[in-house]
């Protein structure tokens, strides 16, 4: 389902250019949660971001659900996302300024949705993720443990396919992250394909994680 | 059928309330710039429409004799030979001229009238018909500026002018007369002409000047030409060369509004691009998130039009609106005395309702296409950086 092919990408600077990953390959199928370890600067969230099409690679080629998406212009990596992608970030990126429920939408207005489909996606990721009666307070009045859940809620809005989860834990504490891996268990259980970037020990022995790929200085260590 | 995105538009009026005072701040600013603008068209387009209609009540021709270069008084005699030029309808000497009222400093214009002329103006054959110049009584009719200042100066009933020889001549004040366009009848006095003789201290056969109508007014300037041959000692205006005086001193008085005018574009012009180059970093943040949670270049552009179209168009609505108020209901205080000029009789001039389409046109490109333009420009220079660079 996900296919990275001799995957490299660099970032250039004025002075130097960085290697982030070089030559990953990697295969993940359809409804398997895989954990993406590392130190921090190792390469995951490049990954990860590949996957969610937010950046192209140097060299390779990335293939998801049979489409090339490393060949996608700006636009349809935006509509691939759209429709596939959920992808929760290590600093959430709500935007603090609005509602709770009007976060969760976003993905959705581009699409204009009719408002009955609308309001059924709400109801159900809101009450999938105990955030009924938050729905109408201001996001940045929230706790972390809540933003995370709203930002979890907003990333299944769209019911994608693939869930990415960038440092999920890195702001919680023990028992809101046992919290979150019960969600991710229950996602598995729907069958969705979930790839977690991480360097929590909390994943490293899960009984649900179908794969754990390490990563190093942007290389997979076998 | 293209479905108005509901959301986004909600969206857009969102984005508008969070950012409240620096929306505001445009808001204000925007609406200030469109009011000036407007407010300076209405009243040149109002003046203009006024300047036409007092230049259109003018008769066809004046003519004034000419000594050492000056204006000096006109034998009456020459009426009769301007009859005989095939094309005059009527010509008929006037008498008047300024009174200088000291008290306040101000001018009024004495016009005599004879109540069995021909008159050379409807506004005065109306009058005549009203009020009897012929009556023995000694009266004059005010103009409602002359009015105002003379009830200032505590002449409540009469006024007593004084005449060359020093004495006193004592009018009663018999009515009030308003007039289609103010600038026409604000300063004025009708006596009748005998009193403007005795007033001015005039010779009985002398007149201030002459003023003629022609039945063609094709034939102005031919017989204007006539006038002129038949005596070379006369200045022969027509009406076409007081539009033409009006437009110029009503040139020069626009050019002190262009000033403003320029000053508010060069203003609007610095805050669009100040808006244009720049783009906060939580703005480009929060792109960044809309992108990398799957909105299109485009979603976000038509997202930035309806929040500066919303925001414009208000400000042009509200700009617009306030200077119809400023303009015709308020009467432009402080921006009418630059084209009203010294006089204390002026006050009372109103400006008349004048609008051109054009001006409303002019003013909306001005402002709500631009203001978008420098909305969408730099968010659009945001959404097509990489997302990943942007929300990292």
């Amino acid at each position: 389902m996900i296919i990275f092919k001799d995957i490299i990408k660099q970032y250039k600077t004025n002075t130097q250019t960085i290697t982030a990953l070089n030559n990953i390959n990697l295969n993940i199928k359809k409804g398997q949660l895989v954990i993406l370890k590392g130190a921090s600067g190792s390469g995951k969230s490049t990954i990860l971001s590949l996957m969610a099409s937010l950046c192209k690679p140097t060299s390779g080629e990335i293939i998801i659900k049979d489409t090339k998406i490393s060949k996608l212009s700006d636009n349809f990596s935006s509509t691939f996302r759209q429709e596939n992608i959920g992808f929760i970030f290590q600093k959430y990126n709500l935007l603090p300024n609005i509602t709770v429920k009007d976060n969760i939408i976003l993905p959705l207005i581009p699409t204009n949705p009719n408002e009955e489909f609308l309001n059924k996606r709400l109801n159900i990721v809101m009450k999938l993720f105990n955030i009924e009666h938050k729905s109408n307070i201001i996001v940045r009045n929230l706790s972390g443990g809540e933003q995370q859940r709203v930002a979890i809620a907003r990333s299944m809005i769209n019911d994608p396919d693939i869930i990415l989860a960038d440092e999920p834990t890195a702001n919680l504490d023990e028992k809101l992250s046992l919290s979150f891996i019960q969600t991710i268990k229950e996602l598995k259980e729907l069958k969705k394909t979930i790839i977690i970037a991480t360097h929590d020990p909390l994943f490293f022995d899960l009984d649900f994680v179908s794969k754990t790929i390490d990563i190093k200085n942007g290389v997979i260590i076998e | 059928m293209i479905k108005i995105n509901t959301y986004l538009i909600e969206f857009a009026i969102n984005s508008i309330l969070r950012e409240k005072s620096k929306n505001l701040f445009i808001f204000i600013v925007l609406t200030l710039l469109i009011f000036i603008l407007s407010s300076i068209f209405f009243i040149t387009a109002s003046i203009q429409k006024e300047l036409d209609i007092s230049a259109n009540s003018l008769p066809n021709i004046i003519v004034q004799k000419t000594s050492a270069g000056r204006v000096s008084q006109i034998d009456i005699n020459r009426v009769d030979k301007i009859l005989e030029i095939n094309g005059v309808q009527n010509a008929v000497s006037r008498v008047w001229g300024y009174y200088y009222f000291e008290n306040a400093g101000i001018n009024f214009s004495v016009v005599g009238i004879d109540q069995f002329e021909t008159q050379y103006k409807n506004t005065l054959e109306s009058i005549t018909k009203k009020h009897d110049f012929s009556e023995l009584e000694d009266f004059m009719i005010v103009g409602s500026g002359v009015k105002r200042v003379l009830e200032e100066n505590y002449y409540k009933d009469y006024f007593n002018f004084i005449k060359p020889d020093g004495q006193f001549k004592k009018l009663k004040i018999k009515a009030v007369f308003e007039n289609s366009t103010n600038l026409e009848s604000n300063d004025v006095i009708l006596v009748s002409k005998e009193m403007a003789y005795e007033i001015f201290g005039l010779d009985e056969n002398k007149a201030t000047d002459i003023v003629v109508n022609v039945s063609n007014p094709k034939e102005v300037a031919t017989i204007a030409y006539k006038i002129k041959l038949m005596y070379p000692d006369t200045r022969v205006i027509t009406n076409e060369d007081i539009k033409i005086s009006y437009a110029n001193i009503f040139n020069y008085k626009s050019g002190m509004f262009l000033s403003l005018f320029i000053i508010s574009l060069f203003t609007f012009f610095m805050i669009i691009y100040d808006k244009s180059s720049s783009l906060s970093s939580s703005a480009k943040r929060e792109i960044g998130i809309l992108k990398a949670l799957g909105w299109r270049t485009d979603d976000i552009l038509k997202e930035k039009f309806y929040e500066s179209f919303i925001i414009s168009f208000i400000s042009y609505i509200t700009g617009i609106a306030l200077s119809l108020i400023f303009v015709y209901i308020l009467q432009a205080p402080f921006l009418r005395d630059i084209f009203m000029g010294y006089s204390i009789l002026k006050p009372q001039f109103s400006l008349l309702f004048a609008y051109d389409l054009k001006i409303f046109a002019l003013l909306f490109f001005l402002s709500v296409p631009i203001y978008i333009s420098a909305t969408i420009f730099p968010s659009w220079r945001a959404s097509i950086i990489d997302v990943d660079e942007v929300i990292r």
